[in-house]
């Protein structure tokens, strides 16, 4: 469950937002230990924001928590008196001959963090980010020592299966699972982690379905990960042990999914699937999911057990989209730049009752520019959602990117909404600062549809980059000529 | 927050984490004493502004005497961090 506090900048407030902290880190799946600890990192945080950002002067403070499936992260904003907390470093002997404490809460910021970010936006405010990753135990360790993945396999039998869905007591058996089918290669850390499938499941953040042989042993498991954003989900953490492949497990549980997902009132369903083979393209498209977008150094390395080559150090996905909803439409403006390919991709969804309305938007652009931050720190990347446009967008933006400049990031993404004419202008402008166009995110942010825009950071091989149907060979094309383009420049 | 007091020493019980708020309120009623005990029993954390409000107590021109009642574990962790437990004297600040 994420949270959202908006606090009158005062003192007295600062006990009532670092026990909420605590609470919620618990009832998210911290330990007690490590909840008191971003306690702890947040009053330090709140309290230097008071007495010298703030000092006498009133304002408001906004602290978001926010839930991964491998970590908490709290993201603190505030717009008073430009200071910068990292240029006060703290040194013992000092403060110990010449009481000269400064740089102690910082000091203390890190040793309770896992990671600690300041990041500087200039007028659009400060932000400071606390991250803490979950410690629970590997499934190995909860295993008897010395055995083998291939140990855990039960032998291949003629059986009927029960499809049921996954429930926190399967933590464990979906952990199991996945060690025995991918040993270590599979690229989501957090399924070898039973405590944090559990929470996942206990918070609602995924659902999923899980196969059992009439002995009631694991044989495959597929999950939706719900969006926090928005009304739609991902498929994925799809896994059948190697014994009881090729019976259309797979099948059976791809149709129970579509079905939960609607019952949960899902209005559509996405996936991510690897460029570095088409095998889940390939699944998605039999489905009836659409290739939306391909998403240039997404993913970190995967590594397949069974495949001997290998993939390259980043992996691109194409997005493929399965609306649940025949009330999806497409939107009003596209950018000129785009039109032609995203009319192309629209135009798959053949099935939707989908109109393009002539009339005028009722929305009305903002003064002001809104700019949200996702900031993924075990794939390097970022995700940059326009909220609103605002006159002041290429500003805000270039604050934004001062502000990351000194993460080592991959690639920077930014979605901007099918919502107003000044797209056109900020497709221009991005265009300008080495982005290239991704695709379409249907349904991506607040149920709305959003182009995505990418700023590539690595080395690209496209000729790595596999795709199966035909869109998503197009926007191949396409992204290829864009990048060759920037990378010529 | 739960005060006592006499002509040389104040004791405190704190209603939850020792933060700055606290360390104000603890300032205010202070004076010229020359001891203070504080209840930690229901905190979770003693921020740095509290460390070096009581470091300031006791190394300052007063050398006031300050005994805590049952400091959480992270007190320990960030007396360490701070690198002032080479100075304090933790067996006689922390009441058993």
């Amino acid at each position: 469950m994420e949270a959202h506090l908006l606090l009158e900048a005062r003192l007295p407030m600062v006990g009532s937002a670092t026990d909420f902290t605590y609470k919620w880190c618990v009832n998210m799946g911290l330990s007690r230990d490590d909840a008191t600890k971003m306690a702890l990192a947040t009053d330090e945080v709140l309290t230097d924001i008071l007495l010298h950002g703030y000092k006498n002067e009133s304002g408001y403070i906004e602290i978001w928590f926010q839930y991964t499936f491998s970590e908490i992260e709290i993201a603190i904003q505030e717009k008073g008196e430009p200071f910068d907390p990292e240029k006060h470093s703290y040194n013992a002997d000092r403060a110990i001959k010449y009481n000269d404490f400064e740089g102690a809460a910082l000091k203390t910021i890190r040793k309770m963090t896992d990671q600690f970010l300041f990041l500087n936006r200039g007028k659009d405010g400060k932000e400071f980010r606390l991250v803490k990753q979950f410690t629970s135990s590997h499934i190995k360790d909860l295993l008897p020592e010395h055995l083998d993945p291939e140990d855990l396999d039960e032998p291949e039998a003629d059986c009927d299966y029960l499809l049921t869905p996954a429930t926190t007591e399967d933590a464990e058996d979906i952990a199991k699972l996945i060690y025995r089918s991918y040993s270590y290669t599979y690229s989501k850390e957090d399924l070898y982690f039973p405590k944090r499938i559990e929470t996942a499941i206990k918070h609602e953040y995924k659902f999923g379905t899980i196969v059992r042989t009439e002995a009631g042993g694991p044989a495959g498991y597929f999950a939706v990960i719900k969006s926090t954003d928005s009304m739609i989900g991902e498929v994925g953490e799809a896994v059948v042990s190697p014994n009881h492949r090729g019976r259309g497990l797979m099948k059976k549980m791809m149709n129970e999914l579509i079905k939960m997902s609607k019952q949960r009132g899902l209005l559509g369903l996405f996936g991510m699937a690897s460029t570095f083979h088409i095998i889940s393209q390939k699944v998605n498209d039999k489905f009836g999911f659409r290739s939306t977008a391909l998403i240039i150094a997404k993913s970190p390395q995967k590594l397949y057990k069974g495949m001997a080559s290998q993939a390259s150090e980043v992996v691109s996905v194409v997005m493929d989209f399965l609306p649940l909803t025949r009330l999806w439409r497409k939107p009003i403006i596209l950018p000129d730049e785009y039109e032609d390919i995203l009319s192309e991709i629209y135009a798959q969804f053949t099935g939707q009752n989908r109109t393009i309305g002539a009339e005028t938007p009722a929305f009305q652009d903002p003064d002001q520019t809104d700019l949200g931050l996702t900031i993924n720190y075990e794939t390097q990347n970022v995700l940059i959602t326009v909220k609103d446009y605002g006159k002041t967008f290429e500003t805000s933006c270039l604050r934004l990117f001062r502000s990351i400049d000194e993460l080592n990031l991959n690639a920077i993404y930014i979605d901007l909404p099918l919502k107003s004419t000044r797209i056109n202008g900020a497709v221009e402008w991005l265009k300008e600062q080495g982005f290239i166009f991704s695709g379409l995110m249907p349904l991506f942010h607040q149920e709305h549809d959003f182009m995505r825009m990418q700023k590539i950071m690595i080395e690209t091989n496209f000729d790595k980059i596999n795709t199966y149907t035909e869109l998503a060979g197009k926007l191949k094309s396409l992204i290829k000529m864009e990048y060759d383009a920037v990378q010529k420049r | 927050m739960q005060y006592k007091k006499d002509k040389y020493r104040i004791e405190v019980e704190l209603p939850g984490d020792f933060n700055l708020n606290a360390v104000r309120l603890i300032s205010e009623q202070m004076g010229d004493r020359k001891e203070l005990r504080i209840d930690l029993s229901k905190a979770h954390f003693v921020n740095s502004k509290a460390i070096i409000f009581m470091h300031k107590l006791m190394f300052g021109e007063k050398q006031v005497m300050v005994k805590l009642k049952d400091p959480p574990k992270i007190f320990f962790e960030l007396l360490q961090t701070l690198g002032l437990h080479t100075v304090w004297n933790l067996d006689e600040i922390v009441e058993p």
